[in-house]
Order: C-alpha cells, then sequence, then structure tokens
C-alpha cells in the first residue's frame, strides 16, 4: 500500500495548484474598467485602467491633472462647467472640479462644488456604478449594480427621491438610464423596460417585457425606445405599448448579442453588434438599410462627425462611414508596414469622442490615441498612466 | 490552435454552453443545472467509477490477506511490500486504479470553475467575454443573465461555512467507506491521517471558491456514496468502530 499512499499524497499536493489553475486559465473575475473619453473646451477627460481620472490638455498633450480613485471606473466622464461627474466601480460617484484638481487641492473642495457620493450596498449586494450616467439640467441619474437608480443633486450630490420610493428594478443594473422629459427609461438584463418619475424614483404605470434581457443602455427615437438583446435582437418598442414594434433581424438572429448602445440620426439606427457587423436600420420599420462587416465585434458604440460615421471594433480597427451608403475606410495603421495591421495596436472598448475633425480613443493599453479623419492619421499615442 | 483554443472548444465552451442550456430548461435554476450537469458527469465517468469501485471491493475481501501479511511481515516492509504486489497481481487488482477518477476529476473541475464564473459573469469584462464563448442556441441566450441564487447560496461568491461541512463530510464518509482497517499502528495513524486531509482541503478549498464549484463537489460526493453503497454491497469500513478487532484474519 506504500506505493498508492504515495501517489495519493502527491495527488493531494497537486490538487492546490490544479485549483489555482483554474484562474490561470481564465473565468476568475476580472473588473478593469472600460470608460471612455468626454471632450470640453480643449480638455479630454477619462477614466484609466489603473483607477484614476485624468485631464488632458489636446493641443498641448500634455496632463492637466488627475485624480486616484483607486478603483476601476467605466463611466464616461460627464463634464459640465467646472465640475466632471464620475462614478466608480466601488459605488462612488464624485464631482471633480477642474479648478482644485489643477492645484492639486485635497478632495473634495467644497468651495469649488466637489462632493463625493457612496451609492447604498443593499442585502448582500454590489454597489458597483457599471453604467454610465446620465445628467438632466439639475441631476444626475445613476444605475447600480444593486437594481436601484438613484438621482443626485448636481450641485450638492444630495440624493433626490427618497429611498424607501426607489424600487429595486432588477438583480443589476449595468446599462444607462436615459431621459425623456420627466421621464427616466432604464432597460435591464432581465428583460423589462421600466418607466420611472424623474420627480420622486416612483415606478410610473407603464413597463415592457421582452423574453430576453437587454444588453445594451437604451435609446429613445421619436418616441420609441431601441435596444439591444442577449437574443441577438435590437428591439423597438413604442412608448406606452407592450408588445415590440419590430425586432431586428427579423428573421435569424444576428450573429452575437447587441451590446454597444445603438446611435440614431435622421430615421436611421446604427447599431454596432459583437459579431462584427455595423447595421444600418430604418427606425420605423427595422427594414435593414444596409450593413458593414468589420471583421471583430463591436464593443463601442459609433458616433458621428461632421456626417459622417465613426466606428471602432474591438481589434483596433477604426473605419470611417458613409451613413447613407454605408461605403467604408479603414483608417491605416501609421506604426505599421502591414497594411492589415489594426488600426492602433490594442483593443478598443470604451466609448470615444470627437471634436474638430479628431477623434479621441481610450485603448486597452491604457493610452490615448488621436485619430484624424480628415487625413486618417493616428498620432503618437498619449500615455495614461501615471507621470511622475 | 493553441492548446487554449483547444482546451475551450473541446472542454471549457460545451460544458459553459451546456450549463447554461441547462438552467433555462430547469426553469432559471443555475444550482439545479449544476446539479445535473454533476449527474450527466459522474455517468460519463461511471466506467471508470465503477471499475473503481470494482477494485475497493476486491481490495475490501483481500483485507484478511493483507492483514495476515502485515502481521507476517510487518517488520520487513520491503518483503511486505513485494508480498502485497503479488498479492494484488494474483487477484487481478490495481490498487492504483482508485485514483483515475480523481485524476480525471482535475479537467472537469477546472472547466466548471471556469464555466460558473463566465456564465454567471460577475464583472462587466466577464460578461463581454461570454458573449463570445456562446453557442448560437436560443435555449442559450434565452438563459443569460442567470440567477446567481440557489438556497441559501450565491453560487458565483465563496463558499460558506455549512456548505464546507457538507463538502468535507460527504467526502469524509465516502473515503471512510473504502478506507481498509491496518493492523500496522503507524499505517493506521498515516490511514486516519490520509481520511481527515482531503475533506479538510476540500472543506478549506470551498471558502476559496464559487459556492457553485463546491455544490458540484458536495453532489459528487452523494452521488458517489450511493454508488458505493450499491456496488460494494453496504456502508463497507463506515461501519467499523475498532477496525483492527473486529476483522477476522484467516489461516490463525
Amino acid at each position: 500500500m506504500k506505493q498508492p499512499k504515495k501517489l495519493f499524497l502527491v495527488a493531494i499536493a497537486l490538487l492546490p495548484l490544479i485549483l489555482t489553475s483554474c484562474s490561470l486559465f481564465g473565468g476568475a473575475p476580472v473588473s478593469r474598467g472600460w470608460a471612455g473619453t468626454a471632450f470640453r473646451d480643449g480638455i479630454i477627460y477619462v477614466g484609466t485602467k489603473d483607477g484614476r481620472v485624468v485631464a488632458i490638455n489636446a493641443s498641448t498633450q500634455s496632463q492637466q491633472w488627475d485624480y486616484t480613485v483607486n478603483s476601476a471606473i467605466y463611466t464616461t466622464p460627464i463634464v459640465d462647467g467646472d465640475l466632471v461627474y464620475v462614478g466608480t466601480y466601488s459605488g462612488q460617484v464624485l464631482a471633480l472640479s477642474t479648478l482644485a484638481r489643477s492645484q492639486n487641492l485635497t478632495f473634495p473642495q467644497q468651495r469649488y462644488g466637489e462632493w463625493e457620493w457612496d451609492c447604498p450596498t443593499g442585502k448582500g449586494k454590489s454597489n458597483a456604478i457599471v453604467a454610465d450616467l446620465a445628467m438632466s439640467e439639475d441631476a444626475l441619474y445613476v444605475a447600480s449594480s444593486n437594481g436601484r437608480v438613484y438621482s443626485l443633486d448636481k450641485g450638492t450630490g444630495d440624493e433626490n427621491w427618497k429611498r424607501e420610493d426607489i424600487p429595486v428594478l432588477a438583480e443589476k443594473l449595468w446599462t444607462s438610464p436615459v431621459i425623456q422629459g420627466d421621464t427616466l427609461y432604464v432597460s435591464t438584463f432581465a428583460g423589462h423596460v421600466y418607466a420611472l418619475s424623474v420627480e420622486t424614483g416612483e415606478s410610473l404605470n407603464w413597463s415592457f417585457k421582452s423574453d430576453a434581457g437587454f444588453a445594451s443602455s437604451p435609446v429613445i427615437y421619436e418616441g420609441a425606445i431601441y435596444a439591444g438583446s442577449f437574443d441577438r435582437h435590437l428591439y423597438a418598442v413604442k412608448i406606452g405599448s407592450n408588445v415590440s414594434m419590430w425586432k431586428f433581424p427579423q428573421e435569424k438572429p444576428a450573429g452575437n448579442w447587441f451590446w454597444a448602445s445603438p446611435l440614431v440620426n435622421e430615421g436611421i439606427i446604427y447599431a454596432g453588434c459583437l459579431d462584427g457587423k455595423l447595421y444600418a436600420i430604418e427606425a420605423e420599420t427595422g427594414e435593414k438599410v444596409w450593413e458593414f462587416d468589420t471583421g471583430d465585434p463591436i464593443v463601442s458604440s459609433p458616433i458621428l462627425m461632421d456626417n459622417l460615421l465613426i466606428v471602432a471594433n474591438e481589434a483596433g480597427n477604426v473605419y470611417v462611414i458613409n451613413p447613407q451608403t454605408g461605403n467604408s475606410e479603414r483608417i491605416q495603421n501609421p506604426l505599421s508596414s502591414n497594411s492589415n495591421a489594426p488600426t492602433i495596436n490594442t483593443q478598443i472598448k470604451a466609448s470615444f469622442c470627437a471634436y474638430g475633425g479628431l477623434v479621441y480613443i481610450r485603448g486597452e493599453d491604457n493610452q490615448l490615441y488621436v485619430v484624424n479623419i480628415e487625413t486618417k492619421i493616428v498620432s503618437k499615442p498619449i500615455s495614461l498612466t501615471t507621470q511622475e | 490552435m493553441s492548446p487554449g483554443d483547444i482546451w475551450y472548444l473541446i472542454i471549457a465552451n460545451p460544458v459553459l454552453n451546456v450549463l447554461i442550456a441547462l438552467s433555462h430548461i430547469l426553469g432559471g435554476s443555475f444550482g439545479l443545472a449544476i446539479i445535473v450537469l454533476t449527474v450527466i458527469i459522474r455517468l460519463i465517468t461511471w466506467p471508470l467509477t465503477k471499475r473503481q469501485l470494482n477494485s475497493t471491493k476486491a481490495l475490501q475481501e483481500m483485507q484478511p490477506k493483507i492483514q495476515e501479511l502485515q502481521k507476517k511481515y510487518g517488520k520487513n516492509q520491503q518483503k511486505l511490500q513485494q508480498e502485497m504486489m503479488k498479492l494484488y497481481k494474483e487477484a487481478g487488482v490495481n490498487p492504483l486504479g482508485c485514483l483515475w477518477p480523481m485524476l480525471v476529476q482535475f479537467p472537469i473541475w477546472i472547466a466548471l470553475y471556469q464555466a460558473i464564473m463566465r456564465a454567471l459573469a460577475t464583472t462587466p469584462e466577464n460578461l463581454l467575454d461570454l458573449a463570445q464563448r456562446l453557442y448560437s442556441w436560443s435555449v442559450v441566450s434565452q438563459a443569460i443573465p442567470l440567477n446567481s441564487h440557489f438556497l441559501w447560496l450565491n453560487l458565483g461568491s465563496n463558499g460558506d461555512f455549512l456548505l464546507a461541512i457538507i463538502v468535507g463530510g460527504t467526502m469524509w464518509i465516502q473515503q471512510k467507506m473504502t478506507q481498509a482497517p491496518a493492523v500496522d499502528p503507524r499505517q493506521e495513524s498515516t490511514n486516519r491521517m490520509m481520511l481527515l486531509m482531503m475533506p479538510l482541503m476540500f472543506g478549506f478549498l470551498t471558502f476559496m471558491f464559487p459556492s457553485g464549484l463546491a455544490l458540484y463537489w458536495a453532489v459528487s460526493n452523494i452521488i458517489g456514496i450511493i454508488a458505493q453503497y450499491f456496488v460494494t454491497g453496504g456502508w463497507g469500513y463506515l461501519k467499523f468502530r475498532s477496525p483492527v478487532k473486529s476483522t477476522p484474519v484467516k489461516g490463525k
């Protein structure tokens, strides 16, 4: 029995090793964030992979200031006046003053209007903030992983709604609310679209239920809500109706989820899909106008600039597309002699912004890329890692 | 194709998709899906389990002879080993046979761990990654996102004390049923240590790994106990309080 026992002991010794390798093989929880970029008055604001909010001067490409939040950041910063609002994976919303941060003062500086708000955790639930914040004239709306939406006073960070009035809408909320008049619309992973009162946060009479969960944040256009679903369709729902207007594709599903929030312009919906295609769809009928295959998943939403669609796929390719015809041009990688090399040498998951013919993209390598749409030139990336 | 790609293609992604499909079929219960998948895995590995159980049964039947040898050659370990190996050979028993089902389960544990973590998608990155691993079966897409709650457990979070006791306890019973008593007190104390080591280790691992994986261990142990009961015909050595005294030795 000695030999079997030895082997038995070897097996026992191997056990922790093999179980540890579970995480090495993949599947372990990873949360590094994919905050998008925001542009305001010549400054680009972005959350970094190392848990900081950074302000970069677009013309000098130098870092104006940074603030460490010590947490992953998934929300694209919202800039309003001198304040930059950002939600964190650790469950906080911060109002950062560009003036106070430029002077590197301790946070929060109330005289500069700074505040921080801690999201409640709920029973055994995370309070992580993943969805982009929504902003109205006076308030910020925060969807939390605890399944609730909160309304915060933009000036003070005080909660506008009574907590007991706020319904739990889902197991977790990772999609952004959208505001239409005095109503807030929220799509959920469980397949609901809820309407909440902007004043009180209470559920209004109307809601919509789909068979599958909604993967993307909704957009509203002419009284209808458009959102991507886990069943590989894009749904159109008339507000007030219990049945969908249409779902796209009408016959067999697309190749993957419609993860990114769609873009609507002049009656056409532009929806990026994780199957790598960008679909142009008639908002009214759900008929396909054209489709363009980028070859790799589209994670970030397309944007429109100077009547051109800008689309980036996860592989790092950036395309300029004519929204009417779907004709496209891929921006070449200036650093590679290989014409098939992706536009930038890293993955793109974050949403991006554009201003003055330039597109600002945060890559997964924690660098900021500036793509000139007219000249098709990608400038040298700006590092977003801590500067000494 | 890299070894990693092959792993995902052949093992990890099929386990993930079957688990999610089962969850939808079973009314959205991810916990029930894990239990059913455990049963399926135990059925697939049944030939190996059966061989192991038969080996166990044969070893149990040989105990009087083994104890006789232990008494006879107790002071000469080398000779004892030789005689015991001869005995195993004559009886056509492979004492290492019991290791194979455990070794086979290692890749299953890894695949299941990955499947649970990916399927429950506890972070945004995991959810996005999940999209690339799902089959286009409607039963899969309709199941997403999964409900991570089952009984008192959050299947994506680390296990708790009660689950650790269930995992360790069922493992102890399963081992105790097969562990033969030894005449040599030193060997008996090693046996006792081994009998405790695995259950304690798995009880400890329950706190470090998602509850869903620990649920698999617990259910797998319970199935193992039931199979052992029926194949070896009873509770085996679980019923012995003082095995050395109560085991008759032939030829004395």
